[in-house]
């Protein structure tokens, strides 16, 4: 496996999503290129940050003014829905 | 809960009320097909959980394609607005997790367009960029790494990632939808959006490696650099 194979490949190995072959092949590859073993560790640690930084909530001073709006909205629609809303 | 039980509750914080509240209610409407009959059924309390399951999550998503409070907050009311009304017509082929952040998405790239309708589309078919900070970060201490500095990094990559890979990113890393599931929120094929996930991981990294490379330069006493790829 060259460098650019496993730079092409490294979603799959990410997300598990490799099949066993090739996953040796990465495994060799990394055991002697620091650079790509450099990229697949920064990138594995980049993607638990990452999901923990997108953790957002809504912002709890507006969190209640929020629900009682859209529960307003909610009680207040029409019995059978006639709509033409495209969803 | 009926009417006279919220007024009892007024004696307490709202706050408190609400969290007691969303919680009874999620433990009786944790099932989808039931969710959905109390939502047609125009059932306050099938509201109250449809809002605590899924509010969060939608406006994660708009926060993450609008990239401000105000925008998210109209996206997700517009969603709310949009899955209420056609949920008497909602077939359940879908999760309906999959169903609402398809509108979401939809609502919020039309409040993006608003903003800024010259932004255009990366090139999805060029070659992949090679990545270029090549310093290893992943060992920086844990303190260092969750820090508010580290955070702002992170916002700010996530910000800079053009729109659609953007999207492809927040669906698959932050809210761990399947591929599959990804695809239809978004409305392309499932090549397509592991494509963008891959295009966007490579940016990201390459992004957020060029400060936090700085920081592993600065803290080693010889000075770590960049190797060639």
């Amino acid at each position: 496996m060259t460098c650019e194979e496993l730079i092409a490949h490294l979603s799959s190995y990410l997300d598990h999503e490799m099949d066993a072959a090739l996953v040796a092949e990465v495994q060799e590859h990394i055991a002697h290129c620091r650079n790509c073993r450099v990229v697949l560790d920064t990138s594995q640690r980049l993607m638990v940050l990452l999901h923990d930084e997108g953790r957002r909530i809504i912002p709890m001073r507006e969190r209640s003014a929020l629900f009682d709006r859209l529960q307003q909205a909610f009680l207040n629609r029409s019995p059978a829905s006639d709509s033409n809303t495209t969803v | 809960m009926n009417g006279a039980g919220i007024g009892a509750a007024r004696r307490f914080p709202d706050i408190i009320v609400r969290a007691i509240w969303y919680r009874t209610c999620v433990h009786c409407m944790n099932d989808e097909s039931a969710l959905i009959a109390g939502l047609r059924q125009r059932d306050p309390q099938a509201f109250a959980t449809f809002f605590e399951q899924y509010a969060d999550r939608i406006y994660r998503l708009a926060y993450g394609i609008v990239g401000n409070e105000a925008d998210a907050e109209e996206a997700l009311q517009s969603t709310f607005i949009s899955a209420l009304e056609a949920i008497d017509r909602f077939e359940q082929h879908a999760r309906l997790g999959t169903w609402l952040y398809r509108i979401a998405y939809n609502h919020a790239l039309m409040i993006l367009r608003r903003r800024r309708p010259e932004e255009s589309l990366p090139d999805e078919d060029g070659p992949l960029p090679v990545p270029s900070a090549l310093t290893d970060w992943s060992t920086l201490p844990e303190d260092r790494l969750l820090s508010s500095e580290a955070q702002e990094i992170l916002r700010n990559a996530i910000a800079e990632l053009p729109t659609t890979l953007r999207a492809a990113f927040i669906c698959r890393d932050i809210e761990g939808f399947s591929t599959a599931e990804c695809a239809q929120i978004i409305g392309v094929s499932e090549g397509a959006l592991k494509v963008r996930l891959h295009r966007a991981r490579l940016a990201l990294r390459e992004r957020v490696s060029e400060y936090f490379g700085e920081w592993v330069a600065s803290s080693s006493p010889r000075g770590d650099r960049d190797h060639d790829m």
